[in-house]
């Protein structure tokens, strides 16, 4: 009865207060929005252009440029330079792109000889065939040996920047979730002394600290759901791909995935109650936990790019879910892996617990100046 | 005295705390652990109020703090309602209810939860609650403000709030840290008519205080504490010996040898 009351305050003072509710489930949106709009911007289409180039000269360089205009979806209409000035005014006037001018006996090996382009770099159409020309002049110029291979698909860029991003992002929001709601309900009650009006109660402290460390992984989860909903349906649209994409991982993956995070979650909280417990206040334990959640963000980032990490990996929280993630997201099952993380990190959640239970009882935890 | 009852006992109280290094600096002392409470040793009988009287610094906080078994003693024991506060504390924390300047209640809440909730922390059944509730709202004249979040109570107003919730549980005896410590003469008033409107209702009351005025016009029984020790106990009458003020200092000058 009496955590069962411990756990029903907590859900109230959350599901009562408007303002917190927003600031839960505000980021999941924002993200969304984000970068939907980010990645439409990113991936419209270029506008394609009809240039009108000058030439004075001749050289074989300008067939090249016209492959390579060509290639980017652009055309290009070659007219003999006649009135070097009139040409001037027409690309200052926007109406040509540009005049190239190859000097006399242009030999693409000759030391003497030398192009010249004249455009317009304001004018978007200008500036774009001066850099095409000028990729295409400096690879002539320097004799490059150019290979072709073929590039990767936008599909399997997609997965891959998915399974080395994408845990560290969910780990980053799941993170500051918990952080908003426990910083504020243990070191916050703490620092105004209501928790220990609930300490002068008969309730036992392992009760209080259940009391705190479920109801609150269970809003930390809501706050984490809402972003990671947001990351997942907007990352497709951010790198150009379809949310089909989505429809790519197995339904095993899913569950895992969410198996993880579940065990990562009331983990977290509990890192950040007893940590909040310790403190003397919301600052000091806000101040100790920015410092927990870079390292958990460095080393979460660091492990997307190490090929191959020992097994031994499942004995460390939280990067074991991290782990476990990418290797679901890459397309492989790893079953046993994730079992295992969930199970360590439901241990370690156990231990926190336990840990926080013996820092309620201390008075020179709770009461020491 | 044989006929009254003992409803708390202390028996060589003692709590040594550690000082830290910026305490030492602060207080600028190289003492790396001061005795904030030496053996103490008293009685309060069922019904009465007694007042644990004695300057700043003097245990009385400390005392009441293992007496409501948020702090342990280091040695000694204590019984409250009958429960040793070492070996039962759940029990005693069901026996008394504790109020300090340092316990809070969380403003987000209205009274009618947070009366709610501290009874089930209490255990208290479903129907004694809501008897219970309507006689003390009634009663101190919280019914009214029932529904208002506690963050925008007056200050007198909160202070009966947290006075009725820390007696929600209708304890044996009520433990009142510094009871009218930092509060304006109006919401001091409401405290000091709280505490004997308890008495009337038949509830042994121990406050710890540094007011000469307050402990005559509330105490039944007194006992002065200087340095972690009791210094003097007995009936009001008896230590104060007409004048508490005057006798309280005599003591003083008594144990520590000089005028204040």
């Amino acid at each position: 009865m009496k955590l069962f009351a411990l756990i029903k305050k907590e859900f109230h003072r959350f599901f009562h207060d408007r303002r917190l509710i927003i600031t839960m489930l505000l980021p999941g949106i924002v993200i969304f929005l984000l970068y939907t709009v980010i990645g439409e911007a990113i991936h419209t289409e270029p506008p394609k252009y009809d240039y009108k180039v000058y030439v004075e000269g001749e050289s074989s360089v300008t067939s090249m440029i016209q492959s390579a205009v060509e290639a980017s979806g652009n055309t290009v209409e070659w007219i003999p330079l006649g009135d070097m000035e009139a040409a001037r005014k027409e690309v200052e006037e926007g109406e040509a792109t540009a005049i190239l001018s190859f000097t006399e006996d242009f030999d693409l090996f000759g030391e003497n000889s030398a192009v010249s382009v004249v455009y317009d770099p304001m004018d978007e159409a200008g500036s774009g065939f001066y850099s095409l020309s000028l990729a295409v002049l400096q690879q002539v110029g320097m004799k490059f040996s150019i290979h072709s291979e073929p590039l990767a698909s936008d599909e399997s860029i997609g997965r891959e920047v998915m399974q080395q991003i994408l845990p560290f992002i969910i780990v980053c929001f799941v993170f500051s979730a918990c952080m908003s709601v426990t910083l504020e309900s243990v070191a916050g009650e703490k620092e105004r002394g209501t928790l220990a009006t609930i300490l002068v109660t008969s309730a036992k402290r392992s009760h209080i600290a259940l009391g705190k460390i479920v109801p609150l992984a269970c809003i930390s989860m809501l706050g984490a759901l809402s972003s990671f909903l947001g990351v997942v349906l907007s990352m497709p649209k951010l790198m150009g791909l379809s949310v089909g994409m989505l429809g790519g991982y197995r339904f095993g993956a899913y569950v895992l995935i969410f198996l993880l995070i579940l065990s990562f979650v009331p983990l977290i909280v509990s890192l950040i109650s007893t940590i909040s417990t310790a403190a003397r206040s919301v600052k000091e334990a806000s101040a100790y936990t920015s410092v927990l959640m870079i390292f958990v963000m460095i080393f979460s980032l660091v492990t997307a790019f190490v090929p191959a990490i020992g097994n031994w990996v499942v004995a460390i929280p939280i990067l074991n879910a991290v782990v476990s993630m990418q290797g679901l997201l890459a397309g492989a099952l790893p079953v046993w892996q994730s079992l295992v993380s969930v199970g360590m990190n439901l241990v370690y959640t156990a231990g926190l617990m336990f840990l926080m239970t013996r820092m309620l009882s201390s008075e020179k935890v709770m009461f020491g100046k | 005295m044989s006929e009254l009852e003992e409803i708390v006992r202390a028996e060589g109280l003692k709590k040594t705390f550690t000082l830290s290094r910026k305490q030492q600096k602060i207080e600028k002392t190289g003492e790396k652990s001061r005795i904030a409470v030496n053996g103490l040793s008293f009685s309060a009988y069922r019904g009465e109020i007694y007042g644990l009287l004695g300057p700043n610094g003097a245990g009385k906080t400390t005392t009441l703090r293992m007496l409501s078994t948020l702090i342990r003693p280091d040695a000694g024991d204590a019984t409250v309602n009958g429960f040793s506060v070492v070996k039962q504390p759940e029990k005693v924390r069901d026996s008394i209810g504790f109020m300090t300047s340092e316990l809070k209640l969380e403003g987000f809440f209205t009274p009618d939860y947070l009366f709610d909730f501290f009874g089930a922390m209490h255990g208290v059944g479903k129907d004694a609650l809501a008897q219970r509730k309507r006689e003390l709202f009634s009663r101190f004249g919280i019914d009214r403000f029932a529904q208002v979040q506690v963050k925008n109570l007056s200050t007198g107003m909160l202070q009966k709030v947290s006075l009725v919730i820390s007696i929600v549980h209708d304890p044996a005896v009520v433990i009142f840290d510094e009871p009218t410590n930092g509060l304006d003469v109006l919401t001091a008033k409401v405290v000091t008519d709280f505490l004997l409107e308890l008495k009337e209702m038949g509830k042994s009351i121990l406050l710890s205080t540094h007011i000469f005025s307050l402990v005559e016009k509330l105490c039944d029984r007194v006992g002065v504490i200087i340095d972690g020790k009791m210094a003097r106990e007995g009936t009001l009458a008896e230590v104060a010996n007409g004048d508490l003020e005057k006798s309280f200092f005599e003591i003083y000058h008594e144990i520590k040898g000089e005028f204040v």
